[in-house]
C-alpha cells in the first residue's frame, strides 16, 4: 500500500507542474525597420496634457507608448526630452479640483495645478526620438530658427523647441533627421486649423496652396519627403474635426438660465430697441429670452453691413460652439451672454465652423493621399473621434467618449489626450502600422494606464 | 464519528474554483470522483442522495456514512488579443465537501440527510490585471442541505426524493475607473430551495440504470452589501455604502446513466448529463440608492450543455478497487459574453481513483482528476475585452465511508 501511495503522490507532483500556456503572440517587424523611431508633430506627439507638458504626461504620450511597444520588434530605447517637473515648462497645468465661483458656489472642475516649473532655459542635452513641439504648425517644422532663443521675443521661436533644439538654427525636421531615423510618425496640421478655432477665429488658417512653408500641400509633401530620405517607413495621422473635441463642446450654447419672470421681463425690455432696429433694417435677427435655458448673446462682426457695428451682436444658434476657456464668472456675475455680448474669441460661429471644417477636410485629403502615394501607414484619427462622440469606444471595460472628464479620452484641457486615451490612440497607430507593414507590434494594455484622478 | 466531526470543522472554505461547466461542481463523492463522476446508475450507498436518491434504498447496509472533500487547484492563463502580455489567476484552493448519513427504516424505506456543495466558483486575478474593470476576484459559495427519502418498490425499482435548502454567499471585487484604488465590493448572503428526484432500475444482477433530476434553484440576494471606495468628490453620485438585489440561477440537471458489470471484477458505466444552463441569461444588479446610475444588466446568455461520461472500476482485491474515468464538458458560456469571472472552457478530464478497506466497515476513497480547459478565444463584447484563455486544473480528493 505504501508503494502505491508514493506512486500516487509522484504522479500528482508531476502533473501539478504543468501550467497552461496561452502565449500565442509572435512579435514581428514585418517589412519595416523600427530600430530608430522618430516622432514628429505637435503637442499631441509631445505628450502634452492637462494644459501643460509635464513628466508623467510625456511618459503616457501615445508616441512614447508606441516607442515602448516597438522595443519588442527591434526598436531601440525611445527617448523623449524629459521635462523635469510635474507642472510643466510654462504655467497653465490643470487638475480636477474644487473652485468657488463669483456667487460663492463650489463646484468640481479643472482648476490650476501650480508648482515649480522646469523652464525652457534648462536645456536638454541628449539626442531625442520625440521631437513633438507643442503649438507647432506645419510650416514651423521647416523653420530654421524655431528653436532659437533669440527669436522668442519676436514670437518666431517656440520655447518647447528651444528647450531641446541642438542648435539655434536647426529646424524640427533637421532635428528629427539628426538621429538617422528608420521609422517615423508625423501627426501635424491640428494647429493649422486649431489656432484659428481656439482663438475664436482670430488667428488665420494655413492656406492649402502656396510655396513650401506657406501652403499646406507643398509643405506637407516636403516634410514627408525629407523624413523619408532617412526613414523608409512611417505612419501619418489626420486632423480631427473641431466639433469632436471637448474643448468646444463642454460649454453649451444656451448657458443663460432664467428662472423668474421679473428678470425675464427686464432683459426682454432691454432688447426691444434692438429688435425694432433689426425689423426696420429688414434683418432677421431678434433677441428674445424665455424662462429656462437661453442662447447666449454674442458679438459677430460678420453680420451683414447695413447693420451698424454697434448692433453687430445676436443670439448664438445651437450649431455654434462656445470655447471651454470662456470665463464662467463673467456669465454668472457680469451679465456676459445676457446683457453683455460675448467677445468673439470665445465663440466659433457657424461660418467659422464651416471654414475650419473645409480646411480640415482639405488637409485630411492631402494627408491621406500622401500616405497612399508613399505606401505609409495611416491613422484616421478624425473618424476615431467621430466614433467616440457618436457611439463611444469601449476597451477593457472603459468607455471613451468626447465628454470632458467622464469621457476618459481627453485630459482636463479638453483637446489633448488623457493617459488611457493615449494608450487607446497608440493601439490605433499600432494597428495601422501592423496592417501596412505586415508587422506584429503588440498592443498596449489600455486599462493599465491611470484614469482621470478625482479629488 | 469524532474524527469525522474534526474533519468537518477543518473545512472552512466551501468554494470551488471555476473549472468546468459554469460554476457547477460535481465532486460529491470520492468513489464517483474517480469514476468519471458517474453516479446516477450506481447504488454506492449514502452518496446516492446526491447522484440519485432512487438508488439510496438499494443500499446494502443498515447505516452508511460518507464524508470527504476535494482540493481544487486551478490555473487560468489569459492573453489579450493583440497583446504580448500573459496574465494568470492566483486562485485560492477550492474545497468542495460532502457529508452523507443514511439509514434503513425497514426493507423498503431508507432515509438520510445530505450536506454537499454542488455549485461554487472562485477566481482571483491580480488586482491590477487588464480585466480589473470586469472582475478582480469572485467567490461564490453554496451549501445544499437535503433530507432524503427513498423507496424500493420491488427488488428492481427504487424511487427517491429530497428537499433541498441552499444557503450560500457571493463576494465580488472589481476596480472602478475613477482614479487609482477605486473599487467596489459586493458581499451578500443568498438562499434558495429546490428538490432532487431519482429513479433507479436494477434490470439484472449485472445491469442497472438511473435517472436523476435536480431542480433549478434561484439564489436570491435581497439587500446585499455594496461598498464603494471612490474619491470623496464622487460620494454624492456613488455613496460609500449601498445595498443591492440580485439573483443567480443554479441550473437544473437531468442525468441518465447505465452501469454494467462486465465481469466479476470489472464494472463499466456510461452517463449523459443534461445541464440546463440556458436559464442563466443575465446577471442583474439593482442598487437601492442611485440605482439609475449604478444598476446594471449584464448579459451571460449561457446555453444548455450535455456531458458524456465514462467510468471503469476494477476489483484488484476484495478490499481494493481501482477506478478510472473520463468526460467531456462543453462550456455553457457564449463566446461573445464570456467574462473572466467564470472561466469555463470546453474541458476534457480524466479521473483516477481507488478505494481501500483496511477493515470491513471502513473504506478510504481517494480520487484524482485532471481537467484541461481547451485554449479558446473568448470575448466579453459589452466591455470589448477579448483574449485567449486556457485552464488546467488538478483535483485530489479524499473521502471516508463507514457502514454498519
Amino acid at each position: 500500500m505504501k508503494i502505491k501511495f508514493i506512486y500516487y503522490i509522484a504522479i500528482l507532483a508531476f502533473m501539478a507542474s504543468c501550467k497552461p500556456d496561452v502565449n500565442e503572440f509572435t512579435p514581428s517587424n514585418g517589412s519595416a525597420d523600427f530600430t530608430t523611431y522618430v516622432a514628429v508633430g505637435n503637442s499631441l506627439t509631445a505628450g502634452y496634457a492637462d494644459g501643460a507638458l509635464y513628466t508623467s504626461g510625456q511618459m503616457y504620450g501615445w508616441a512614447n507608448l508606441l516607442g515602448e511597444q516597438m522595443t519588442q520588434v527591434g526598436g531601440a530605447e525611445f527617448v523623449f526630452p524629459k521635462v523635469k517637473s510635474e507642472f510643466g515648462v510654462l504655467p497653465g497645468k490643470l487638475k480636477l479640483g474644487y473652485s468657488e465661483d463669483c456667487l460663492g458656489a463650489t463646484s468640481l472642475g479643472p482648476v490650476p495645478d501650480v508648482g515649480e516649473l522646469d523652464p525652457y532655459t534648462d536645456h536638454v542635452d541628449y539626442a531625442v526620438n520625440n521631437v513633438g513641439v507643442p503649438g507647432a504648425k506645419l510650416g514651423h517644422l521647416l523653420f530654421n530658427g524655431y528653436g532659437d532663443p533669440a527669436n522668442l521675443a519676436l514670437g518666431l521661436a517656440n520655447p518647447y523647441f528651444v528647450k531641446f533644439a541642438t542648435t539655434p538654427t536647426i529646424s524640427v525636421v533637421e532635428q528629427a533627421l539628426s538621429i538617422s531615423p528608420t521609422f517615423f510618425s508625423l501627426w501635424i496640421g491640428n494647429n493649422d486649423v486649431l489656432g484659428f478655432a481656439t482663438s475664436g477665429g482670430l488667428s488665420p488658417i494655413t492656406p492649402l496652396t502656396g510655396d513650401v512653408g506657406i501652403g499646406f500641400t507643398e509643405t506637407y509633401a516636403t516634410i514627408v519627403g525629407a523624413l523619408m530620405s532617412s526613414a523608409k517607413g512611417g505612419v501619418l495621422a489626420n486632423i480631427p474635426g473641431v466639433t469632436s473635441a471637448a474643448f468646444f463642446t463642454t460649454v453649451p450654447y444656451n448657458a443663460i438660465p432664467i428662472t423668474d419672470q421679473a428678470t425675464l421681463d427686464f432683459i426682454n425690455a432691454a432688447y426691444v430697441p434692438y429688435n425694432a432696429a433689426m425689423e426696420q433694417m429688414g434683418q432677421p435677427y431678434r433677441i428674445n429670452f424665455e424662462i429656462g435655458a437661453n442662447a447666449m448673446v454674442i458679438f459677430d462682426a460678420d453680420m451683414p453691413d447695413p447693420i451698424p457695428v454697434t448692433l453687430k451682436f445676436r443670439q448664438i444658434t445651437s450649431d455654434e460652439l462656445v470655447l471651454m476657456t470662456i470665463p464662467q464668472d463673467s456669465i454668472k456675475c457680469a451679465q456676459w451672454g445676457s446683457a453683455v455680448p460675448i467677445p468673439s474669441q470665445y465663440i466659433l460661429t457657424a461660418s467659422e465652423i464651416a471654414e475650419v471644417t473645409n480646411a480640415t477636410n482639405a488637409f485630411n485629403d492631402v494627408i491621406k493621399a500622401t500616405a497612399t502615394v508613399n505606401g505609409l501607414a495611416f491613422v484616421d484619427f478624425n473618424s476615431i473621434l467621430v466614433d467616440a462622440k457618436t457611439t463611444g469606444i469601449v476597451v477593457d471595460g472603459i468607455t471613451f467618449t468626447t465628454t470632458l472628464v467622464t469621457g476618459n479620452l481627453f485630459s482636463l484641457d479638453g483637446i489633448h489626450l488623457a493617459p488611457q486615451g493615449n494608450a487607446l490612440v497608440a493601439n490605433y497607430f499600432i494597428d495601422a502600422i501592423n496592417t501596412t507593414y505586415n508587422a506584429n507590434i503588440p498592443h498596449t494594455v489600455v486599462s493599465s494606464y491611470p484614469g482621470i484622478e478625482f479629488p | 464519528m469524532r474524527r469525522i466531526t474534526l474533519l468537518l470543522l477543518s473545512i472552512v472554505l466551501v468554494s470551488a474554483t471555476a473549472f468546468a461547466g459554469g460554476y457547477q461542481v460535481r465532486l460529491q463523492g470520492n468513489k464517483q470522483n474517480g469514476f468519471g463522476l458517474v453516479g446516477t446508475p450506481l447504488s454506492w450507498g449514502a452518496s446516492s442522495m446526491f447522484y440519485n436518491p432512487g438508488a439510496l434504498s438499494f443500499m446494502k447496509d443498515k447505516m452508511h456514512f460518507e464524508v470527504g472533500a476535494s482540493a481544487i487547484m486551478s490555473n487560468v492563463s489569459f492573453q489579450r488579443t493583440g497583446s504580448s502580455v500573459t496574465e494568470e489567476t492566483d486562485n485560492p484552493l477550492g474545497t468542495p465537501f460532502y457529508v452523507y448519513g443514511a439509514g434503513k427504516i425497514n426493507e423498503m424505506i431508507t432515509v438520510g440527510i445530505a450536506v454537499y456543495t454542488p455549485y461554487g466558483s472562485s477566481a482571483k486575478w491580480q488586482d491590477d490585471w487588464s480585466g480589473k474593470f470586469l472582475i478582480q476576484d469572485i467567490s461564490l459559495k453554496a451549501i445544499f442541505i437535503q433530507p432524503t427519502i427513498s423507496f424500493n418498490i420491488n427488488d428492481k425499482f427504487g424511487i427517491g426524493a429530497g428537499f433541498v435548502y441552499t444557503t450560500g454567499g457571493v463576494e465580488i471585487n472589481k476596480a472602478l475607473n475613477y482614479g487609482s484604488n477605486s473599487t467596489v465590493n459586493l458581499d451578500a448572503n443568498a438562499s434558495g430551495m429546490g428538490y432532487n428526484l431519482g429513479l433507479f432500475y436494477k434490470a439484472s444482477d449485472k445491469l442497472s440504470l438511473g435517472l436523476n433530476y435536480r431542480s433549478r434553484i434561484n439564489m436570491k440576494v435581497e439587500g446585499g452589501d455594496a461598498k464603494f471606495t471612490v474619491p470623496s468628490s464622487l460620494n454624492t453620485l456613488i455613496p460609500e455604502t449601498n445595498t443591492f438585489d440580485t439573483e443567480l440561477p443554479l441550473p437544473g440537471n437531468l442525468d441518465f446513466g447505465v452501469a454494467y458489470q462486465a465481469t466479476d471484477k470489472l464494472l463499466i458505466a456510461f452517463e449523459l448529463d443534461w445541464v440546463m444552463w440556458g436559464t442563466y441569461d443575465t446577471l442583474s444588479f439593482t442598487f437601492h440608492e442611485n440605482g439609475d446610475l449604478l444598476s446594471s444588466n449584464n448579459p451571460r446568455e449561457y446555453k444548455d450543455t450535455f456531458i458524456p461520461r465514462i467510468g471503469i472500476q476494477y476489483d484488484m482485491m476484495d478490499n481494493l478497487q481501482l477506478r478510472a474515468g473520463a468526460y467531456y464538458d462543453t462550456s455553457p458560456t457564449n463566446s461573445d459574453y464570456f467574462t473572466p469571472e467564470t472561466v469555463s472552457l470546453n474541458t476534457f478530464a480524466y479521473t483516477l481513483g481507488l478505494s481501500y478497506s483496511p477493515i470491513d466497515m471502513l473504506s478510504i476513497d481517494l480520487s484524482f482528476l485532471q481537467l484541461f480547459g481547451q485554449k479558446s478565444d473568448m470575448a466579453y463584447t459589452p466591455d470589448n475585452f477579448e483574449g485567449t484563455y486556457q485552464t488546467i486544473t488538478y483535483i485530489p480528493g479524499l473521502g471516508v465511508s463507514l457502514r454498519f
